[in-house]
């Protein structure tokens, strides 16, 4: 029953916020539904970690602990990015473009619907329908602006990610015939195909794992299938920029290991690890080159992004206990703290009406409670000590040395410091300097950053400690992906 | 006598959807490359019927039904608003010529072969020999998306990749449960939907719809 509400109530809010006319009641549910989401998502997330599975509509709808895990991603940065959506849609659109407004606020609640569709699903089919459903979902908030390069970013996204997915479309088929020769009538069921794993036709699966590899792999942003992913990050609105970049991607990876566990049951670790680790090392790569010298701040967090995924991706690949518990936490890190940023670098983009990253100067004279913040987000993202980051990357590399290959840690490790200095470069030189001379002092939308306090004390709490709760809530999740307590 | 027939069939329908695929290739106009679409989608309707009416499936026969009103009727219709909105007839320019064009496109069948004769080996269905066709359809269908400028061919391409997947999944499963099928037929009508408010506005934004046109965001 909870989980139904779970997964209906964004859907009614934005039936209603279709329906309904003045903007006071627009902010009104769009400010409850996403603070409604939050609470039955808690509520979900905890009867799970007592250790429920809860199900609904005949199994269609199965919560398990991997699916608590991004119930709580997903509906907690929805709910922060849906309150600072308030303050900056108010910025940016005036009365007169209420349908705007209206869209905006409409489509993103069903864009978080489609996100907790694809995690609370056991029906692999239904989970393609909602991923390829947040594309759709996102594609116009994308273009919110209608400017041309946000048309062409939309365009280029709409295009590059369905026609990715509908790869995936066919290593989901693969797998259900794989899974329906083997074990009869099964339906496509993640919990069946798991069920019959050990049965199915490897030869079938590694050609659906591939599949599923690229598929996934383009909505999750990994290289060489990620260059829709600048584009569309950079020109979404910051709260969008924020989802997609902190949650969307995620909800990309969560298909990918839903499907290495049956793929790793059936074929055994060593057929999967070894792509998952040359694409993640592909798409830090990728990242680093750009990284470099970024001329675009939102632009910079996006290929962040890639490189981030890439980094989870590499966790995955090198397995084991600690290299998936790496993967996991990351995942959260990774979320925290990317969408702290983009949430920022709207903020940027109010104040300097720009993106260039040469034209943003001062900013600590400029805005200083955006700049501080800012800057101590970027410390987290690049893996400093106290922030989580630092953690999951350990944990990850750790595991890269205990399975080896060590070149390939030693290059992930070298990567990672080219991104350090490009990007610590790039921020200071935002920071620094003198603001341009007709600027105003003061931060725009200071209270619309409070709810970033939430993203600073958790990324602060996953770097210093490790709570009970949390640690429990992971090996339940590891459970569900298969690796044991070591 | 029916149990022989059936492979045949099926068959038989499969090359008319990938025959379908070709032509789009060729050719030029719009309107003849909609056209093209509908006749690939009536193609793959009555096939499912004919799978339908071979397993007697109800589920199956709904979700032809379902397939043939939504490709044969809705969405060529939405695509011809468009072309008639857009008062574009012309050729779709490719950046490769026809004959070039059909090599490639008898390479990637080749591939297609190699690649799925596993899956075409082990499965034991009767349809199971089709499935390196549909696959082809697939490869094809992206090779157009790549290969055509004009944002209305490379839905095409699209709509022509989701039917060789919709093929692709027949000939392997006898179909995906009921009620994914109609999920992803939600999808695909929405999607069109979507790409067609975007050709309008790449037309107003960039007087063409010429995706050429839109290469602004490098880096």
């Amino acid at each position: 029953m909870m989980l139904i509400a779970l997964v209906l109530m964004p859907l009614a809010a934005a039936a209603l916020l279709v329906l309904v006319r003045p903007r006071a009641w627009l902010e009104y549910i769009h400010a409850l539904a996403a603070l409604s989401g939050l609470a039955v998502g808690l509520m979900v997330a905890a009867r799970v970690w007592r250790g429920d599975i809860p199900t609904a509509v005949w199994g269609l709808l199965r919560a398990d602990g991997l699916s608590a895990l991004m119930v709580v991603v997903i509906t907690l940065l929805g709910a922060i990015a849906a309150l600072y959506g308030l303050g900056y849609i108010r910025a940016e659109y005036d009365d007169t473009h209420l349908t705007r407004v209206r869209s905006f606020f409409a489509l993103f609640h069903v864009f978080i619907f489609t996100m907790l569709l694809a995690v609370t699903t056991d029906n692999l089919g239904i989970m393609w329908v909602a991923i390829e459903g947040t594309t759709l979902a996102t594609a116009f908030l994308v273009n919110l602006h209608n400017t041309p390069k946000s048309l062409e970013a939309a365009y280029k996204y709409l295009i590059l990610s369905s026609v990715g997915i509908a790869l995936a479309f066919i290593g989901t088929a693969l797998m259900y015939y794989a899974g329906a020769s083997r074990a009869g009538e099964i339906a496509v069921n993640w919990t069946s195909l798991r069920a019959a794993a050990s049965s199915l036709n490897p030869q079938v699966v590694r050609l659906a794992f591939a599949f599923i590899l690229i598929g996934y792999g383009t909505k999750a942003g990994l290289a060489p299938m990620h260059t829709w992913l600048p584009d569309a990050h950079s020109e979404a609105p910051a709260p969008i920029s924020a989802l997609m970049s902190g949650v969307l991607l995620n909800v990309g990876l969560y298909a990918l290991m839903r499907f290495k566990v049956v793929t790793d049951i059936a074929v055994g670790a060593h057929f999967a690890g070894p792509w998952l680790l040359g694409i993640g090392l592909l798409s830090l790569t990728v990242a680093a080159t750009f990284l470099i010298v970024p001329r675009n701040y939102k632009r910079m967090l996006a290929y962040s992004s890639v490189e981030h995924v890439g980094v989870i991706c590499m966790g995955l690949g090198f397995g084991g206990y600690w290299g998936v518990l790496g993967a996991l936490l990351h995942v959260i890190n990774h979320a925290l703290s990317k969408s702290l940023l983009f949430i920022l670098s709207g903020n940027i983009l109010l104040k300097y009406q720009t993106t260039d990253l040469r034209r943003v100067r001062g900013l600590l004279r400029a805005s200083p409670l955006t700049a501080g913040a800012f800057a101590a987000g970027t410390l987290a993202l690049l893996g400093l000590p106290p922030f989580g980051l630092f953690i999951s990357e350990f944990l990850i590399f750790r595991a890269g040395v205990e399975s080896g290959p060590l070149w390939v840690v030693i290059l992930g490790v070298a990567l990672l410091a080219v991104v350090f200095a490009g990007m610590l470069g790039s921020v200071n030189q935002m920071l620094y300097g003198a603001p341009p001379d007709n600027m105003e002092h003061g931060d725009p939308l200071r209270w619309s950053l409070a709810p970033l306090v939430v993203n600073f004390s958790l990324l602060l709490v996953l770097g210093l400690t490790f709570p009970h709760a949390v640690a429990e809530a992971l090996e339940q999740a590891l459970r569900v992906l298969g690796v044991a307590h070591a | 006598m029916v149990t022989e027939l059936f492979p045949k069939l099926v068959t038989l329908l499969s090359f008319a959807t990938l025959g379908a695929a070709f032509l789009l290739i060729v050719r030029r106009d719009l309107a003849g490359q909609v056209r093209l679409f509908a006749v690939q989608s009536l193609a793959l309707a009555i096939l499912a019927g004919v799978v339908a009416a071979f397993t007697r499936s109800v589920e199956l026969a709904s979700v032809a039904l379902a397939l043939a009103l939504l490709k044969v009727v809705v969405i060529p219709r939405v695509l011809n608003r468009a072309v008639a909105k857009i008062g574009l007839q012309r050729a779709a320019l490719p950046y490769l010529g026809t004959p070039a064009t059909l090599v490639v496109c008898g390479g990637l069948v080749v591939i297609a072969f190699y690649v799925m004769a596993p899956v075409a080996a082990s499965n034991p269905l009767p349809t199971a020999e089709a499935i390196p066709i549909a696959f082809a359809g697939v490869l094809i269908g992206f090779f157009v998306m790549v290969n055509r400028r004009r944002a209305l061919t490379q839905i095409l391409g699209f709509l022509m990749l989701e039917n060789s997947i919709f093929l692709l999944a027949l000939l392997a499963t006898y179909g995906v449960p009921f009620i994914v099928e109609m999920g992803v037929f939600l999808d695909v009508l929405v999607a069109v939907l979507i790409m067609e408010v975007f050709i309008y506005r790449i037309k107003e934004n960039f007087d063409s719809i010429e995706v050429d046109r839109l290469g602004r965001l490098k880096g």
